[in-house]
């Protein structure tokens, strides 16, 4: 018997059948299970504290078990901080829903993402913290330093307060968009180009137009990627924090209370942990609704068209756009990249400012230009802070990559049986949305029993726990989609595995890519696992906030030039494997 | 490729160079919880190189306003020495502070401070940093253009801020982002028209302010001179986006105010920002009534050690309370150090000698020794809302808002 494929061949020596035939289950190695245990152990730093979370949130104050606890949602501020949090959750899907449009806009229009590419990739690069400072400072009440302040009121006289009552809100939502939209423009963007042009052409000669074409064809073709981006931006919802507590000044902070600071708010203050756990599952009960609800798009795929890797014919492809479309794509596209990209630019620019004049005037003024609001910043433990940083982002990277890869493939090829597949992903689904107040009280209470408050190490683990989930099930659905061809080889033996393995690093690449860059930047942009679990000083960003950003104004230049510093080392990274990032993230959701 | 692999090998050499144990979080360091920001924290920083030679790494964690968290059980990663902006505080935690060794003890036991830091004989705090709260900084052009002089009694105050407005100038800015700010203007106009209730409200175990008259009283002066029209620059709105730097830059920087109340340490941001140097001028708090004392609001940082306290942590708090520790922080302005009365700029050496005045109705700052009550969720929120009803709106709103003030206090109390 031969079996062939490629360019290899395997000759399998056949034998007679003695004795009678034995009934049974097919024989299941117990090898590939042991890939799992690494992740495991790592999940478990997450599994335990969330059922202890759990626990607490039911058990009252006199040890029985009951719904006690979640009183503390009948608590008017809590209340206001749930019903402030699911708003958020819609902005999430609105902007989802934008960036959809944005990218169809843009797919119709090519010439439009030459420019506009990068200057989508910058704000997804920087952190939440960096995006919400920059706003607050185009943002700023006074005529003098606030760009849009100043904008608005040569053309109408005044100005309305921006960071006033009310108002604070637009700030708060450009800067979350600004972040998030350019990614999810990017995956739809590529999950369009993706689409395969026979299968299109098919749909047109079958006389499918407009809406009808949609529904038969983009949209069933595309939601896998809605999948992806919606967990991703609702998880972004959920963990708005930081971002509010620069943005937002003082006196406003209780009316743009979300839960997650609610949650903080009353840990810090001693609160009774039992509420403050009802807090949590609260919160993550809300999460873990929606998350289900937009992963269902992972499972649901009608198409299973293999991955081409011999490029279509060229002459089978879209037909390429008359000159004038390209055309009007190219400036539309470098109208808009100019405009996105200038909170960025004026962030640069006040940090290029002297701090007395950034404190002064915006960013437009010729005065008082030089370094020296980088050498305040510097003189604040910025660097000490950096190169912390860059260990814990290390760490977390490197672990969370030894882990998720077998784990990954465990569960994509390693012949799970189909229930313990599924539960395994849900699992991962689940952890990958469980916010962080559901695992930081118990984690940080072990932390510090076990003496290690304040490692970096600790810390960098709790990353890599937490970055498991999303990577796992990144990863299987790059490996899942593998031609079966090869996954049927690969089954068949050692021999075949290693070549299959060969064919997994060259496809597969992008995905593993992805997850290494993704993780570093996330873990580079993070403030709230950080702060929560080892506490405030651990991360230059962290510093920012609680050290320059107490006085925003007056501390515009310093905070700027510390923000410009933590930025340059995600946005390189991202920039230069943003391409991968983007294969990577949509291999698994390929149609 | 060759950018990606120069890329990942910088991160690869930064991570490597950078483990030292200081950095992977291994060697026990002295965490400082601070309650600065900006310019005094790095003026702080400047104080810590000024100590020379340390044999452990110190690392400083601004906390901001959230600095009473420093105490919480579940704090995470408690500080070695917190330098505690609320001296009120202490009191309430002395349960969980180091009691201070006889050399250091006796500096506890000053003036005004002793009320706070000791009891039974022993001293939980040294003081570092004493602030002059009832400080009133203003432009001198501005008040010879428009035919005034400073004040000496609250009346005149009023009649001042009419007298700018009707020159067309702003009279004053309000740094309401800071709650602080709201509760220190009330403090004083308490302490300058009601020192005994003043007294009895810092020390009541179960102070309930919204049932003293006195109160009401301070809360309605108060709020008549916020709800004169055009007495706030920028309006209501604006006060509430602006901390206490941005009002002052407003009055000296950009000038759209005449004065701002801040309390001494605002010396530096004016210094920093002011368009004309030369430009600022000074006065206190005025007396309530012709021969009454002027109120002076006092507040600070004191260092206290949360108990057990490291060897390290012991160290470091010896070095910083000796007397030639701050120095680095007086040059750059802004710092006043207890019983000292000279050696300052010459405004921060008025404020410190009336730190010292005989007759001078001086106290500790009280919202710090009302608890919960005088923190972000009471009084500094009670107040906003206060400012939000009356600002810049005329004075019959005035009655209402102060009993939807007393309303929303009672709540807090409960």
């Amino acid at each position: 018997m031969g079996l062939s494929s490629n360019s290899l061949s395997l000759e399998i020596a056949g034998r007679a059948v003695s004795g009678r035939p034995v009934p049974g289950k097919p024989q299941r190695p117990a090898g590939p299970y042991l890939l799992g245990i690494p992740a495991l152990l790592l999940s478990s730093l997450l599994l335990i504290p969330v059922a202890i979370t759990v626990v607490a949130a039911f058990r009252l104050p006199d040890g029985s078990f009951g719904l006690g606890n979640f009183a503390v949602m009948g608590d008017p501020a809590a209340l206001h901080a749930v019903r402030n949090s699911v708003a958020w959750v819609a902005v999430a899907l609105a902007l989802v829903v934008v960036g959809f449009l944005l990218a169809v806009v843009s797919y119709r229009l090519p010439g439009l993402s030459s420019f506009l590419q990068p200057a989508l990739v910058i704000p997804f690069a920087v952190s939440v913290l960096v995006s919400g400072a920059t706003f607050r400072l185009i943002f700023d009440p006074a005529p003098e330093r606030g760009t849009v302040t100043a904008v608005w009121s040569s053309l109408f006289g005044t100005s309305p307060v921006w960071l006033g009552p009310g108002l604070f809100w637009l700030v708060l939502v450009s800067a979350f968009g600004w972040t998030w939209l350019g990614y999810v423009v990017s995956l739809f963007r590529a999950g369009l180009d993706a689409i395969p042009d026979d299968v299109s052409r098919t749909i047109a000669a079958e006389g499918l137009t407009g809406l009808r074409r949609w529904r038969a064809l983009e949209l069933p073709l595309l939601r896998p990627i809605t999948g992806v981006v919606t967990l991703t931006l609702v998880v972004a919802a959920v963990r708005v924090f930081d971002l509010v507590l620069i943005v937002v000044p003082g006196p406003m902070q209780h009316e743009a209370d979300v839960l997650g600071l609610n949650w903080w708010r009353a840990t810090s203050s001693g609160d009774n942990s039992g509420r403050t756990a009802a807090l949590g599952v609260v919160l993550f009960a809300i999460v873990a609704t929606v998350a289900v609800i937009g992963v269902r798009g992972l499972r649901r795929r009608r198409w299973a068209v293999p991955v081409s890797v011999v490029p279509a014919d060229s002459s089978l492809r879209r037909p390429k756009p008359s000159k004038r479309v390209r055309r009007i794509g190219w400036t539309a596209g470098f109208v808009v990249s100019l405009f996105w990209i200038l909170p960025a630019v004026i962030l640069v620019a006040t940090a290029l400012h002297s701090p007395r004049e950034a404190g002064l005037r915006g960013w437009w003024s010729l005065d008082g230009l030089g370094l020296s609001s980088f050498d305040a910043a510097a003189s604040i433990g910025l660097l000490r802070a950096l190169l912390s940083t860059v260990l814990i982002a290390s760490i977390a990277t490197v672990v969370l990559l030894v882990v998720a890869v077998p784990t990954a493939y465990l569960v994509a090829w390693g012949g799970l049986p189909t229930w313990l597949g599924r539960v395994v992903t849900s699992v991962f689904v689940v952890l990958a949305v469980t916010p962080v107040q559901m695992y930081a009280a118990p984690l940080r209470d072990a932390i510090d029993a076990a003496g290690l408050s304040g490692s970096r190490i600790a810390l960098g683990l709790v990353h890599a726990s937490a970055g498991l989930p999303f990577a796992v099930l990144l990863l299987r659905s790059a490996f899942a989609s593998a031609p079966p061809m090869l996954v049927a080889e690969a089954l068949q033996g050692p021999a075949r595995q290693s070549a299959v393995l060969a064919t997994v690093q060259r496809t597969y690449r992008p995905a593993v890519v992805a997850v290494a860059v993704l993780e570093f930047v996330l873990v580079w942009n993070d403030f709230i696992v950080g702060f929560l679990i080892s506490g405030a000083g651990t991360t230059p960003l962290s510093l920012v906030l609680w050290g320059e950003a107490r006085q925003f104004s007056t501390s515009a230049g310093t905070v700027a030039a510390a923000a410009v510093v933590a930025s340059v080392v995600p946005a390189v990274l991202m920039l230069t494997f943003w391409r991968t990032v983007v294969r990577g993230l949509t291999i698994g959701s390929r149609p | 490729m060759i950018r990606r692999r120069v890329v990942l090998a910088g991160a690869a050499a930064a991570a490597l160079t950078g483990c030292t144990p200081d950095v992977l979080g291994l060697s026990r360091s002295v965490r400082v919880a601070v309650s600065w920001g900006g310019p005094e924290l790095r003026a702080f920083h400047r104080v810590l190189d000024g100590l020379g030679k340390l044999d452990y790494p110190v690392e400083v964690i601004p906390l901001g306003d959230d600095i009473s968290t420093a105490f919480g059980a579940r704090s995470g990663r408690r500080p070695d020495l917190v330098m505690l902006p609320q001296p009120g505080l202490v009191p309430l935690h002395r349960g969980e502070l180091e009691k201070m060794p006889a050399d250091l003890a006796e500096r506890g036991r000053a003036r005004l401070w002793d009320e706070l830091l000791a009891q039974d004989g022993s001293t939980y705090g040294v003081p570092f940093k004493t602030a002059h709260k009832s400080a009133v900084w203003y432009r001198p052009s501005v008040f010879r253009k428009a035919g005034v002089r400073p004040p000496a009694l609250w009346e005149e105050w009023v009649e001042l801020n009419k007298a700018l407005s009707t020159s067309g100038i702003r009279p004053l800015a309000l740094g309401a982002g800071d709650g602080w700010m709201l509760t220190d203007f009330l403090e004083n106009v308490l302490l300058g028209t009601a020192p005994g209730a003043y007294r009895a409200l810092a020390v009541s175990t179960d102070p309930r302010a919204s049932r003293v008259p006195e109160f009401a009283a301070a809360l309605q002066r108060l709020a008549t001179l916020w709800a004169a029209p055009g007495t706030l620059a920028g309006g209501v709105e604006r006060s509430l986006t602006q901390q206490f730097p941005d009002a002052v830059v407003e009055v000296f920087g950009h000038r759209r105010a005449a004065m701002v109340a801040a309390p001494d340490f605002a010396e530096p941001v004016i210094r920093s920002f002011a368009a004309d140097p030369s430009d600022v001028g000074l006065f206190t708090f005025p007396a309530f009534a012709a021969g009454a004392a002027a109120p002076v609001v006092v507040g600070g940082d004191v260092m206290v050690l949360p108990r057990p306290a490291t060897d390290d942590a012991w160290d470091l708090l010896h070095r910083l309370a000796t007397p030639a520790s701050p120095a680095p922080w007086i040059e750059s302005g802004g710092f006043l150090v207890d019983g000292r009365t000279t050696g300052y700029s010459p405004e921060l050496d008025r404020l410190a000698q009336q730190l010292v005045a005989p007759g001078a109705s001086l106290q500790f700052d009280l919202s710090d020794r009302l608890g919960e009550l005088g923190g972000i969720n009471g009084l500094w929120r009670v107040l906003t809302d206060l400012l939000v009803r009356v600002g810049n709106r005329g004075q019959d709103v005035v009655p209402e808002a102060v009993r939807s003030a007393l309303e929303e206090l009672a709540k807090v109390e409960s």
